[in-house]
């Protein structure tokens, strides 16, 4: 260690004498050197004179640690003008590079001393803790460096990565809803097959739910043991959670029983230090060039280059994640698949229960994806409460203490709600309900049903998740691309070696550095190619008051080379939009045959399985109306252009927090509604010039509707066309934004009525609430015109009149459309 | 190392408990809350059976009643230089972790004999000589104290295997 000239004493000095010679033993506090420093005092005589006089005070400078002596950088009779000057170098017997609970691991002494000498703590020397189990231990910066060369090295030998593993969603699912362990326990029960291999355990230490003796039932993701045994020979594995670490164990110990995939290497929260954030650098502070994570959230990584997001794996609808309130709350998913999660009791015909099945393998690996919100068990916390929260969240221990609470909350409404068991309640009675139907539909017929597809009743729960397929066949190719280039970068510089031998430079010293890659350079390189070239659009995507350059969907999608654009242009290559609403950015991309208009699936599948999928089964419909016999065909171009100097339209549809949660039966009555009213209608409309293009697009809806294909998007349309106008309001300053969001809270009230007229579940749904806020956001453009259909929709009960204002509603929008 | 030590504890109790069972209910409190708590110098391993109650005393505004407990414990406390046995918990490269009772020590690589070598690839991690003497979680093991300190509730101790006699015990 290099002493140097403390701060503190009276510069400048003049060393007198050293103590001790090179090569000298000295001990703490003992003198290192003698010097004099001059100062001036007051002094008095026998005569009460006093005066000003220059002395010199001899002093010693002490030692300030053990060992031996060095170089000298001082000689007597140097002059020392200030503090920072080199004085000698001494030789410690122990640097205290590991510490343990502020003792160092190799002399046993005690870090925390204090006193006269001490110029920098010694516990300050080791900082680091790479321990995955314990906080106590720390070490310095150079012992970092050279466990984690070792472990390169080691890892290089065996060809083997690092791979950071996320539990809860990842690879697992917990609930605690004791309504598992009675489904385990009745093999006629209809969720058995998917329930019988949950393992269940109790934490002996839980006082996080003040409720006694709560059980955790794990649900491991299928195909879990085969995932571990097969990446273990890729990749050293490790545990990251942000459970406690009893859960952390209790589940280790149910996915690695032997504990030969992971050994003692977990981390939970109680060693990360924060509950907000993982960092590879907790584990690996110097280097991460080696380092992959999967995880199914990105933002608690900061979008880190290493980290393979996967599909979500929820397993327990609803059940979220357990451990997730200690986390910053997720950006909200608008969900385009959205499933009747909530049946509505109502009649059910048939061919709803099959479409719930045959769309199911289509979603199977998105269905992850869809995540239902993660407080939905919470309930009552609204979208804007939840932000608030968010924002507010600080380190402070009333938000710790208000996590901590939230994590009861969740659990103790699993344990006393069980929403499973409600919603397998729901489900049933559903069932039930479609085989009495179903009986009065084969007497009607006469025609024999496949009648034994009834026979069972549905589960709420589905085992068919295969995420972890798609993430082996990422980590495969993440970690064939690394030792390619490794292999490729070793045998490259071989030649160079000879020269490099003859060189200055150690080659062994070089090597490491030179022929490792780093997956953080990799990984996105390889991401990258998927999507490269792509110009993406969002539409009714992302919630109203999101910046969506900075959204959770377009940050994940730009790391796979997309751009993501605003407005639709001629660069535009994909729209991504929700098939339920059709915006206007879907309307004008509708125009333009290059540009696909997929929905939010398409995205999911890239991106989880790091390959341009191909659109067609994710493109959304498009009457040939809207894609060529648009009266605006001509326009094109002053379109184009027009969009583009229109300001940025950052924000996207206004989304009610609130999901549509009307079944696909209820869909369907409405839409058989609507066909009726349209069947009478339609001569008069037709008739009539074809300036709306909705009416296209409602005919076009019937029309596809009669010929079998059931696409309860269509018949929507004709409220969302409005919806979507709003899209078009440039929402650039805040003022405006949160004048607007007023608005919209204010309408939600008056709008419940509506929606109670049309017998739906109660909750104000976003295409309801469209054609108002639209319509508030022309400008009053178009205040006048809409008003009318509004206060229709007040007066009427009867479903066809109101179907025939959000008719006028669409039709004055196209309108509206045109004069813009 | 061992002691026989003379305390005093403070216990409240709640009015609830007023009544012929005091004693006992004021014994089952001082068992409760003192056996196997660390107070940074020792921990109290066990309550011997005499002890001395004061007269309780009620608090004014609260209504809960003070006793002042006198009473000898076993106590142990470790010391620099003590030999003791524990536990291993866990074996990581840069030594291993042990339990003594209720203190944790750490075992340093620098503190463990050269030709015991750590051993990352052993499932279980361990640090073994490749004969008979092997280190991973869960062994019995020997060792010296070499530096001590106490923090208010938590004892941490760095431990040596350097000497001899030291190691895992053959069981």
């Amino acid at each position: 260690m290099k002493l140097r000239s403390p701060p503190g004493l009276h510069y400048p000095i003049t060393v007198v004498e050293l103590a001790k010679q090179r090569d000298q033993d000295i001990t703490r506090s003992s003198p290192l050197f003698t010097y004099y420093y001059e100062s001036v005092v007051t002094e008095g005589n026998k005569y009460g004179e006093t005066r000003e006089v220059k002395k010199r005070f001899p002093a010693k400078f002490d030692c300030s640690t053990d060992g031996i002596i060095g170089e000298w950088f001082i000689k007597n009779g140097t002059v020392i003008h200030g503090s920072g000057v080199d004085l000698v170098e001494i030789e410690e017997p122990c640097t205290h590079e590991i510490q343990f609970g502020s003792l160092c691991a190799n002399c046993g002494r005690d870090m925390t001393e204090v006193d006269y000498l001490t110029a920098e703590r010694n516990v300050d020397r080791a900082t680091i803790n790479t321990t995955h189990d314990n906080i106590a231990l720390l070490v310095s910066q150079k012992e970092a460096v050279r466990a984690e060369e070792d472990s390169k090295r080691r890892l290089l030998g065996a060809k083997k990565l690092s791979l950071v593993v996320d539990l809860d969603q990842t690879v697992i699912h917990t609930t605690c809803e004791r309504t598992i362990a009675e489904w385990q326990a009745d093999p006629e029960n209809p969720n058995y097959e998917a329930v019988k291999d949950v393992q269940g355990f109790q934490l002996a230490d839980d006082n996080v739910a003040h409720v006694a003796a709560n059980w955790y039932y794990v649900k491991m993701r299928p195909g879990l043991e085969d995932f571990f045994d097969r990446v273990s020979t890729m990749y050293e594995m490790h545990v990251y959670t942000m459970a406690t670490r009893a859960y952390a164990q209790a589940v280790a110990k149910i996915i690695d029983p032997d504990g030969k995939y992971f050994g003692s290497r977990i981390l939970s929260r109680d060693e990360n230090y924060t509950d907000k954030l993982k960092t590879l650098h907790r584990l690996f502070p110097t280097n991460t060039d080696m380092v992959v994570i999967i995880d199914d959230r990105a933002d608690i990584w900061h979008y880190s280059d290493n980290l393979v997001r996967v599909p979500v794996f929820n397993f327990f609808p609803g059940a979220g994640d357990i451990n997730a309130s200690f986390l910053p709350k997720q950006q909200e998913l608008v969900t385009s698949t959205a499933k009747s999660i909530l049946p509505a009791p109502s009649l059910p015909t048939d061919s709803i229960g099959e479409e719930g099945e045959t769309s199911n393998p289509f979603s199977v690996a998105a269905k992850p994806t869809e995540t239902v919100l993660i407080e939905t068990s919470n309930g009552v916390l609204t979208e804007l409460e939840q932000q608030l929260i968010s924002m507010s969240s600080g380190d402070s221990p009333e938000v710790l203490e208000q996590q901590v609470k939230e994590q009861e909350k969740v659990i103790i409404s699993q344990q006393i709600e069980r929403p499973l068991l409600q919603k397998q309640l729901l489900l049933d009675q559903e069932d039930e309900a479609a085989e009495e139907s179903e009986l009065a539909v084969e007497t009607e017929n006469g025609e024999l049903q496949s009648s034994e597809h009834h026979k069972h009743r549905h589960s709420i729960l589905h085992d068919d998740d295969r995420g972890l397929d798609v993430i082996e066949e990422n980590l495969r190719r993440i970690h064939r691309t690394f030792f390619d280039e490794y292999q490729r970068k070793k045998t490259g510089a071989q030649g160079g070696r000879i020269a490099e031998l003859r060189g200055e430079k150690s080659p062994k010293k070089r090597s490491l550095e030179e022929f490792v890659p780093d997956v953080k350079v990799l990984m996105p390189r390889m991401k990258r190619e998927v999507l490269g070239g792509c110009t993406v659009v969002f539409s009714g995507i992302i919630p109203l008051g999101l910046d969506v350059q900075f959204s959770d969907f377009a940050l994940w999608i730009k790391s796979f080379g997309a751009e993501v654009s605003l407005n639709v242009t001629r660069q535009t290559t994909h729209v991504i939009a929700n098939p339920d609403r059709k915006t206007t950015k879907v309307k004008r991309a509708a125009r333009y045959p290059h540009i696909k208009i997929v929905n939010a699936d398409w995205m999911f599948q890239c991106c989880t399985r790091w390959e341009r999928v191909d659109e067609t089964p994710y493109l959304i419909e498009v009457d040939a109306a809207e894609r060529g016999g648009s009266p605006f065909g001509n326009l094109e171009d002053e379109d184009i252009a027009v969009t583009g100097d229109e300001d940025g339209d950052n924000i996207d549809e206004a989304e009610s927090p609130v999901q549509l949660d009307m079944s696909d039966e209820k869909w369907q009555s409405l839409g058989d509604e609507f066909q009726d009213f349209m069947d009478e209608s339609e001569d008069t409309d037709n008739g009539s010039d074809s300036d709306s293009e909705s009416v296209h697009s409602e005919a076009g809806a019937l029309a596809e509707s009669k010929s079998g294909k059931k696409k309860r998007k269509r018949t929507t349309g004709s409220t969302d066309v409005s919806d979507a106008e709003d899209s078009d309001a440039s929402v650039n300053s805040t003022s405006r934004l949160q004048r607007r969001k007023k608005r919209v809270l204010e309408r939600v009230t008056s709008l419940t009525n509506v929606v109670s007229a049309d017998k739906s579940s109660g909750l104000p749904s976003p295409e309801t609430t469209g054609p108002e806020e639209g319509q508030a956001d022309e400008d009053g453009k178009n205040d006048i015109v809409a008003n009318p259909g509004v206060g229709d929709l007040e007066e009427d009960d009867e479903i066809g009149a109101e179907l025939l204002a959000g008719f006028q509603n669409s039709d004055s929008d196209g309108e509206g459309d045109g004069e813009e | 190392m061992f002691f026989l030590k003379e305390l005093e504890k403070t216990i409240q109790l709640h009015p609830s408990y007023f009544g012929p069972l005091i004693r006992s209910h004021i014994h089952r409190e001082l068992l409760t809350k003192e056996e196997g708590s660390s107070t940074g110098k020792f921990t109290i391993v066990c309550i011997l059976d005499s002890f001395e109650i004061s007269d309780g005393q009620v608090i004014p505004g609260s209504g809960y009643a003070e006793y002042i407990v006198h009473y000898k414990a076993i106590v142990w406390r470790p010391y620099k230089g003590e030999v003791m046995d524990g536990v291993v918990t866990s074996v990581i490269r840069s030594g291993f972790f042990v339990d003594c009772g209720s203190l944790q020590a750490f075992v340093g690589r620098s503190m463990i004999p050269s030709d015991i070598k750590f051993d990352a690839a052993a499932t279980p991690a361990q640090w073994t000589d490749n004969g008979e003497q092997v280190i991973e979680k869960g062994t019995n093991i020997r060792i010296k104290i070499k530096g001590l300190r106490s923090e208010v509730d938590k004892m941490y101790a760095i431990g040596t295997m350097k000497e001899d006699y030291l190691g895992p015990l053959q069981t």
